[in-house]
């Protein structure tokens, strides 16, 4: 028998029942080696391991993806050591409490001197940082993390499992945890089933099987930095106290924060002497500060506010392949959206591509109607995509007897929802349908968040911004289940027992090919249903001087500097 | 005299009560809860809760206004409920920031008004006159932002002479500082000028038209020494007030100008709170706004009867 083969046979015997499907996927051709290693590290595989897989297996081809313009990090150059890299910032809008921060430059603060157990990079891998490497048991509701040693907090104290198992208790605590990792772990993790039996491991002991655990306790699920056990969240904010690579010098409430580079850091140190943020509570001054030299990166800048920057041959454009969308929900159990092919004629109106080419420049992807964003791994690319066709939107409209009608839109004047607004309204326009345009603040959008007082869920028709997920499960469950328990974001009050049947197939599974193929038909029936039109998918764009290199941002707000300098 | 200042103060005293009721009582009108608004529309609803308790945003409102009002006349302006730092804090870094710009631009734009409104007057209906007048009426139509970001665009980006925000580094000489404030200060010399050279013009005008002004020449004395001793004093007066006037907006209104430049002053700090409804912050900000705008008033009025012994003498009888 070939020496390969033998050895491979070894390595697979010792993988659990999860990554032998995974390799099978790969044999088999259903996944290219590019999905291979990214779900591999996922799972806890790790890369050597997945080379030499992919290698002795030799199947399945490398399938190029098409990566948004402008790449993914800064280009690697010659980076000089020193320097202090000045860091535009969209102003927090909570204190730096792990428990509290909701938002992008709260995202920013936490991940400026605190770690992950690992960090989701723009191609939804995840690299080890404070754990070394995790795996399932055999159905996947078992999972455990090997926490590196020697990582030792700035204030010098050692980290332990203790440690990471108190973090997150505090964040699931329903007695005051934070809101943003509930979302994501609700249903998930439980308090009091992570424990660790030794300084070095630490083992969650879910609800359920999940097969994206490991994603939900990563950078992804950005309130989740590791701290002291012995750290009141509320007073992290005087110490930031963490184990990157960066410490806190001085932090001032709505103005900024200076770090300088932690020398006593568990892994490569640092290139630059230290990092300045300053906060900035609009985009327009974010833009001009870096043209004007005052700043070297801008975390975020979106296409409409940084129109100079896109062009302009002195910036760096980084671009990010992301989950973040908008919703237009119409109401499924309202008139006139009861009948589903009012819905589908309203979702045929519209021409996707050029609401892309309008609104983003072409830095988007179309959407099909569901969560299921074109960068994840688990959806099916072969469902048709749902192109503009007015004649059968007509049509549509004329079957159900519906014709010419008029209805309300509300919704906030936040990013470019206006200006998507306008647009719905004008493709409606065309099929004979009266868009009335409500555009107030989010504040009065969102209400109260919860149904019967809040615009958002209570209304007929409404467009509502979603912020990016490394997977879709929040996106199904919160978004569209009927239990008004379990689908707290459900717009569009949408109720299908098939539906909520699929989603719970879909969480469950743990292998990529049963997830594609359930995702499978969650978007067909979505197709058929619409209670949601997702018209795109944005990208995250960051900016950088050309002399800085090595910058890498994150869709949820973080940036991470470790590797970042300035070139002679 | 005696008499003057306290029944000022005890007027301000109530004005100030009745301004922290209405913004109070005003703000619990606009949607949403504390909690809420912290912690954002998707959060989960007992999250919520747990965080209004903390903050004992979920008590009734009116003892949140008494506890409020008592600590305050302690001394203690509480927390902020956003950002868990003493208010004292945020809004002694913010109005030291607004203080620094609007006395820049104070200096900059009064003299510069007033000797455009005298020149104007004095050349009445000449070119220079309806240059100034309708070119500083011009300027100051255009908002804010629009001649923040010309300048910023010409003196910072295409010439490159000035910085872009206005805060400048920790640590910085006076000088320093002056360079990252000059645009802003433009800013707002472009926004005021119109208006101030404009009042002192007509306040001018009639004091020339005056028929003390003609006894004054007809004596005998040189143009000069009438403009000097006994027109401009005169003309001064409605300029006065309106300057005043305009000490609380460059104090706590330029959000704007400080959003543009990037400049934390207590515009934005207000604008901030009242999105959050972070209550003890948007109190503590709007009372010192309004300190500082009663303050203005009665140094108006005591300029006022300095510059004109008439108002003196009334206020004795």
């Amino acid at each position: 028998m070939d020496e390969t083969q033998r050895r491979l046979d070894e390595v697979r015997r010792e993988r659990s029942e999860l990554e032998n499907h995974l390799i099978d996927e790969y044999i088999g051709g259903k996944i290219t080696r590019r999905e291979l290693v990214r779900r591999g590290t996922v799972v806890g595989m790790s890369l050597p391991l997945l080379s030499f897989v992919a290698a002795a297996c030799g199947g399945g081809d490398d399938g190029g993806e098409a990566t948004p313009t402008g790449g993914t990090e800064t280009a690697a150059g010659n980076v000089q050591p020193g320097g202090t890299i000045r860091v535009a910032l969209i102003q927090p809008t909570t204190e730096p409490n792990p428990l509290l921060v909701q938002d992008e430059g709260g995202a920013g603060m936490l991940g400026s001197t605190g770690e992950y157990l690992s960090f989701s990079d723009e191609n939804l891998e995840l690299q080890p940082r404070i754990a070394e490497s995790w795996e399932p048991n055999e159905d996947g509701s078992v999972w455990t993390f090997a926490i590196r040693q020697g990582i030792t907090f700035h204030n010098g104290a050692t980290l332990t499992a203790n440690d990471v198992v108190q973090t997150f208790e505090k964040l699931i605590n329903p007695d005051g945890g934070s809101a943003n990792a509930q979302s994501a772990l609700g249903g998930v993790l439980s308090p009091g089933n992570t424990e660790a039996p030794d300084d070095a491991t630490v083992v969650f002991n879910l609800d359920a099987p999940n097969g994206n655990f490991p994603t939900l306790v990563s950078s992804a699920n950005y309130n989740a930095i590791i701290i002291p056990a012995d750290l009141d969240p509320a007073e992290w904010g005087q110490t930031f106290e963490g184990t990157g690579p960066f410490k806190l010098e001085s932090f001032t409430p709505q103005q900024g924060a200076t770090f300088v580079r932690n020398d006593a850091y568990w892994g490569e140190k640092a290139n630059a002497d230290g990092v300045e943020v300053k906060f900035y509570a609009e985009e327009a001054p974010m833009v001009l500060a870096l043209q004007g030299d005052e700043v070297d990166f801008v975390e975020h800048f979106s296409v409409s506010g940084g129109r100079a920057l896109l062009d302009d041959p002195n910036v760096q454009v980084i671009a990010i392949s992301t989950a973040t969308h908008r919703q237009l929900h119409m109401r499924t159990d309202m008139e006139p959206f009861t009948d589903a092919r009012v819905r589908q004629a309203i979702a045929l109106s519209i021409d996707r591509n050029a609401l892309v080419d309008g609104l983003w420049e072409g830095r988007a992807e179309i959407g099909n109607d569901s969560p299921f964003a074109p960068l994840y791994p688990s959806t099916d690319p072969d469902v048709p995509q749902r192109e503009q066709d007015l004649e059968q939107a007509r049509q549509l409209l004329a079957d159900a007897g519906q014709e010419n009608f008029t209805v309300q839109l509300d919704t906030w004047d936040g990013f470019e929802i206006p200006d998507l607004a306008q647009l719905v309204k004008n493709y409606a326009a065309e099929i004979g349908v009266t868009i009335n345009l409500k555009i107030t603040d989010a504040a009065t959008y969102y209400g109260d968040g919860v149904f019967g007082s809040s615009t958002w869920l209570d209304s007929v028709m409404g467009i509502t911004d979603y912020g990016h997920r490394p997977v879709p499960n929040v996106y199904l469950a919160s978004g569209l289940v009927g239990d008004p328990k379990i689908g707290v974001w459900n717009a569009a009050h949408f109720r299908n027992d098939e539906y909520d049947e699929l989603v719970r197939q879909y969480v469950a599974a743990l292998d990529v090919d049963s997830q594609r193929s359930v995702a499978s038909q969650i978007q067909q029936l979505l197709l058929d249903e619409t209670p949601v039109v997702f018209p795109y998918f944005y990208n995250f764009l960051s900016a950088a001087k050309p002399n800085l290199q090595g910058a890498v941002s994150a869709a949820t707000g973080q940036f991470d500097l470790s590797k970042a300098g300035f070139t002679a | 005299m005696a008499r003057f200042l306290l029944k000022r103060l005890g007027l301000a005293a109530i004005t100030l009560w009745l301004l922290t009721l209405i913004v109070f009582f005003g703000t619990q009108v606009l949607p949403g809860n504390v909690g809420r608004r912290i912690l954002g529309a998707f959060a989960d609803e007992a999250a919520v809760d747990a965080l209004n308790e903390r903050l004992g945003t979920d008590r009734p409102v009116l003892t949140q206004y008494w506890d409020w009002v008592t600590s305050l006349l302690q001394g203690d302006m509480g927390t902020s409920l956003a950002q868990n730092v003493p208010v004292s804090e945020l809004l002694g870094n913010a109005l030291v920031n607004s203080l620094k710009l609007a006395a820049f631009a104070f200096v900059l734009v009064v003299p510069l008004a007033i000797f455009g409104g005298v020149v104007a007057a004095l050349r009445r209906d000449t070119l220079s006159d309806r240059t100034i007048t309708i070119g500083g009426l011009s300027l100051s139509v255009v908002p804010e932002f629009v001649s923040g970001i010309i300048l910023i665009l010409v003196f910072a980006l295409w010439l490159d002479v000035l910085p872009v925000t206005a805060r400048a580094p920790e640590g910085s000489s006076v000088l320093t500082q002056l360079e990252y404030l000059l645009l802003p200060a433009l800013t707002l010399v472009i926004l005021l000028f119109g208006y101030i050279a404009r009042i002192t013009r007509s306040g001018t005008i009639e004091a020339l038209d005056a028929d003390y002004t003609r006894t004054a020449v007809l004596k005998g004395l040189p143009r000069r020494t009438v403009v000097k001793r006994h027109v401009l004093r005169n003309s001064l007066l409605p300029t006065i007030a309106v300057v005043a006037t305009q000490t609380g907006y460059l104090i706590g209104g330029l959000v704007v100008v400080e959003t543009l430049f990037a400049y934390p002053g207590v515009g934005r700090l207000i604008v901030t709170a009242a999105g959050q409804k972070d209550m003890p912050v948007l109190e503590a900000a709007v009372i010192v706004v309004g300190v500082i705008f009663l303050i203005a008033m009665l140094v108006a009025d005591l300029l006022y009867s300095l510059l004109n012994p008439r108002i003196r003498y009334a206020s004795a009888e």
